[in-house]
């Protein structure tokens, strides 16, 4: 075989250009989002990023962001799940009727080791309907849209039985400290320290690796580089939740939600194979990869995520109502597809749908600031889906 | 080149001069020249991959005016048809039958006759000048439909009689029909005759694509034979028998485009004992009838037959990928063994390198990395992790080795020629270290210098004691791959014959039916 050759495919094997050019569209949206803080902090002369407000955005996006996060694999294998925000929502006043209605009898002034107890029933309730789902769609091979779609009202009507029409409180601290809860500054400190030292430790262990397969290595100060800017913006943000409460405790679990979800679609066979069914379902079929089973495993893990949605919910608002979720199905899907997941499946990152849940927030919470009436929010919100799917579509032709 | 001097002085609807098309790599037809007589029925045959389909996408406007070489004259002017406008070709009364039919299958045989022209009363659509007019013009060309007879309740036959009507409704003064038998009954096809010769007596031209040659006789006015892109010859069909088209089609010169192998076959790995298999979703429909063979290490076994033939049904019911097996068995080195799914077959060691690599072999959006590994995963990952580096290393070791031409493994695989392409999908199935790779077509749609590389690979492959088994549709290639080639008709195995014995015309022959040699596996 040509040597040339060889040694031209084994250079580029990492080449820096090529990844960066794969992945324009993620920087595009990042580029737009810090637009979008540019122009509210300039209209409310600096306000908008002030560090209360900023601690606040952040914890507001977490519910759906978690429901974001599970959607995108189920869009990314050509699925769609209409019912997360109603199976949040249920597994909230779950949560709620525990806290309020059993364990005041059962088991009173357990706070602490009752609220474990609701939030594992509120998890496993998630799960176990994500299970349901995804074996009616994966073996009955009943489209996800319908099965979906009963499950959203099957759901609604779940939650009327549950509250009977009535608002459940789950106010209890222990239940409250997840989603309204802070950690002290110092501890803040802590996890950023162990965050960047895993960041470089992660950079010299990959770089050694590559060394002893033999593959070119991208130049140090590049790697670097890259380290550098995301010990930086980790370093930036405890900095910033600091002067305020400190890091918000929904927003670690998410972050904790968005890394391990991450890692599952690059770094697992179930990830991969979720993308290959969505890019080319027979080719995938003809490669081995059990498509039913797949499909089962991304609607469980979906209900998984909905669980612990709910959970937060619940901690969030402090009880647990008839309305609870409701709507939420559409800003995590509107979330995944201004983060660049294709409706068309096999495409979408993690990343770029928690991005597009931020940016989903960021317009609403800076137009509340502004004081601008409800109504003009859900017209920027649907405004902007629109044009970035639009100018999606407009550069990838033009490329 | 035979000198054609017929239609020369008689009336020319149609007059194709010097058409020559090119692909990327790939010169589909090439200075090709046919003139149609008005009111006759012109045939057109060759072998798969001929040129004809491009042809007829040139004449129906899929590939419009300015997308190929050379001008076509229709009825004195020249035709210019605009990008993708199979509209325009149509009003210019140019239709197709096409082989996949076109019809919406919930809707009527009027609807679908009138969908798009629908008479209008006011505002709303005149039903029963819709359904008379139908009948009309079922009864003017003796077509026997009923008009609201739904679509998918027909045979088809029927749904091709559908296609017609709505060809004529457009009042088509050219009809094309590419392979109109390739899914009739006998009686269907006798049919289909008579209502061409209708046409005829009413005036309308048409060109009659088959490979089945047979079809010929009796119905059309001359011939034009396409081989490799270029017209071999176009003569009065008195002039012709079968023999003679068939050495036309398959042309005598077999050039070096085939790298020799010294391989020696082994003893036997595979052995597939009359195997019947039905349709998975119509489990009535029989598509492979009892099929007997066996394979040896080393070996590379060619199976021949025309589209339709169940080669491929065949094979990927041995990968455990399509017929749902109702008799007989498959026996893998000694053991007899149940494939259930793709994934059960490469466990025991069977890989099947697909038909088309575009909606079977690849993951086109994807990486060349990613596509390569998709299949072997196993062998980098535990349930929690996939060892990204030892994929790459791996993937790139089977890139190097095929000599895959790609700027790096990261770029996705729709930028790649379809040779390199190919070579993707074929070190997807070698990365799972195949006792048996089957091939299906694997050298379709590219250029001769990329066909020549895997044909070498396949040679390496087969002296490496891999056994492989190779469809392809062009017998050339079958003649100077195989150790042995076996012929498919109507779901059976025709015959097998040793490379010695074979020859085109005998292929030719078992493939069409007109000869037949059920004598089973020759060693």
């Amino acid at each position: 075989m040509n040597k040339d050759s060889n040694a031209s495919v084994k250079g580029v094997a990492s080449n820096l250009a090529e990844q960066l050019r794969a992945n324009i569209q993620t920087y595009a949206i990042v580029v737009a989002m810090i637009a979008i803080w540019v122009f509210f902090s300039a209209m409310t002369e600096g306000r908008y990023v002030k560090p209360q407000n900023f601690s606040n955005l952040f914890r507001q996006m977490t519910v759906t962001s978690f429901l974001a996060i599970g959607m995108v694999p189920v869009i990314v294998t050509g699925n769609i799940d209409l019912s997360v925000g109603k199976l949040a929502g249920f597994v909230s006043v779950v949560v709620a009727y525990f806290q309020a209605r059993i364990w005041t009898q059962v088991l009173p002034d357990q706070g602490l080791l009752t609220t474990v107890i609701s939030v594992l029933i509120g998890l496993t309730t998630g799960t176990l309907i994500g299970m349901l789902q995804g074996y009616v769609i994966a073996y009955l091979r009943v489209p996800s849209f319908i099965v979906t779609l009963g499950g959203m009202w099957i759901l609604n009507g779940a939650i009327l039985l549950v509250t009977e029409g009535k608002t459940i409180p789950a106010n209890q601290p222990a239940l409250s400290v997840i989603a309204q809860g802070y950690l002290p500054n110092y501890v803040g400190w802590i996890i950023a320290t162990i965050v960047v030292v895993l960041l470089f430790y992660n950079m010299f262990g990959s770089r050694r690796k590559k060394h002893q397969y033999g593959f070119e290595l991208a130049p140090f100060y590049l790697d670097l580089l890259k380290t550098v800017i995301f010990a930086g913006l980790v370093a930036g943000y405890v900095y910033v939740v600091n002067l305020y409460n400190g890091i918000q405790i929904p927003v670690l679990l998410l972050a904790i939600a968005v890394v391990a979800m991450s890692y599952i679609s690059n770094n697992t066979r179930f990830g991969r194979y979720a993308y290959a069914i969505g890019g080319n379902r027979e080719a995938a079929r003809l490669s081995g990869v059990n498509i039913r089973n797949n499909i089962f495993w991304v609607f469980t893990l979906m209900g998984f995520l909905c669980g612990v949605g709910g959970v937060a919910l619940a901690s969030y608002v402090g009880y647990g109502t008839i309305a609870a979720g409701a709507g939420y199905e559409l800003d995590a899907i509107g979330s995944c597809i201004l983060g660049g997941t294709s409706t068309l499946g096999g495409e979408g990152t993690i990343f770029g749908a928690i991005i597009g849940s931020l940016i989903m927030t960021s317009l609403t919470t800076g137009l509340q600031i502004l004081n601008i009436q409800a109504a003009w929010q859900y017209l920027v919100k649907g405004i902007v889906l629109v044009l970035a799917v639009f100018a999606d579509v407009y550069f990838k032709k033009r490329r | 080149m035979m000198n054609d001097n017929i239609a020369t002085d008689g009336d020319i609807i149609l007059d194709i001069k010097n058409v020559t098309k090119q692909f990327p790599g790939v010169t589909a037809l090439s200075d090709v020249s046919i003139r149609i007589q008005r009111g006759k029925i012109h045939g057109i045959c060759g072998e798969n991959g001929a040129g004809k389909s491009t042809l007829m996408k040139i004449l129906s406007g899929v590939y419009p005016w300015g997308d190929y070489e050379g001008t076509i004259i229709y009825e004195g002017e020249e035709l210019r048809l605009e990008n993708r406008s199979i509209r325009q070709a149509i009003e210019e009364g140019i239709a197709i039958v096409y082989q996949e039919l076109t019809l919406v299958p919930s809707m009527t045989v009027g609807e679908n006759v009138f969908l798009g022209k629908e008479p209008v009363e006011g505002a709303g659509i005149n039903w029963d000048k819709l359904y008379a007019d139908t009948q009309q013009l079922l009864t003017a060309y003796n077509l026997d439909i009923q008009p609201q007879a739904a679509i998918k309740h027909l045979g088809v036959g029927k749904m091709q009689m559908t296609e017609i009507a709505k060809a004529l409704a457009e009042n088509a003064r050219v009809l094309i029909l590419d392979e109109p038998t390739s899914a009739l009954t006998e009686a269907e096809t006798e049919k289909l005759m008579e209502i061409l010769r209708t046409l005829k007596e009413h005036g309308v031209t048409c060109i009659y694509i088959t490979h089945k040659i047979e079809e010929f006789f009796g119905i059309a006015d001359s011939i034009t034979v396409l081989r490799d892109g270029k017209v071999i010859t176009t003569q009065p069909t008195e002039n012709l028998n079968r023999e003679k088209l068939v050495n036309y089609m398959v042309g005598r010169e077999m050039t070096e485009r085939f790298p020799k192998g010294k391989r020696e076959p082994g003893e036997v790995i595979l052995q597939v004992e009359n195997l019947h298999a039905v349709d998975p979703e119509k489990s009535g429909r029989e598509v492979v009838k009892g099929v007997t063979f066996d394979l040896h290490k080393g070996e590379i076994l060619g199976i021949a037959g025309l589209m339709g033939s169940g080669r491929t049904e065949l094979v990927m019911t041995i990968f455990g990928e399509y017929g749902r097996i109702t008799k007989g068995a498959v026996t893998l080195a000694g053991q007899e063994i149940e494939v259930k799914s793709s994934h059960d077959a490469m466990l025991e060691g069977i890989s099947l390198v697909p038909e088309d690599r575009k909606t079977h072999g690849l993951v086109l959006m994807q990486s060349v990395l990613k596509n390569i590994s998709l299949p072997n995963l196993d062998q980098f990952a535990s349930w929690l992790r996939i060892d990204d580096l030892a994929e790459l290393d791996a993937s790139l070791e089977f890139a190097q080795s095929l000599d895959i031409k790609a700027p790096s493994l990261h770029v996705p695989c729709d930028s790649l020629s379809g040779g390199n392409q190919q070579k993707v999908v074929i070190s997807k199935w070698l990365m799972s270290k195949p006792k048996v790779l089957i091939m299906d077509d694997p050298t379709r749609g590219i250029d001769v210098g990329a066909k020549y590389e895997i044909y070498k690979l396949m040679n390496d492959l087969a002296e490496q004691g891999i056994a492989i088994i190779m469809i392809s549709s062009e017998l050339e290639e079958v003649l100077g791959m195989s150790d042995r080639v076996m012929v498919m008709h109507e779901g059976r195995s025709a015959g097998m014959l040793n490379i010695a014995d074979a020859t085109q015309e005998k292929i030719m022959a078992l493939a069409t039916g007109i000869a037949n040699n059920h004598s089973g596996s020759a060693a």
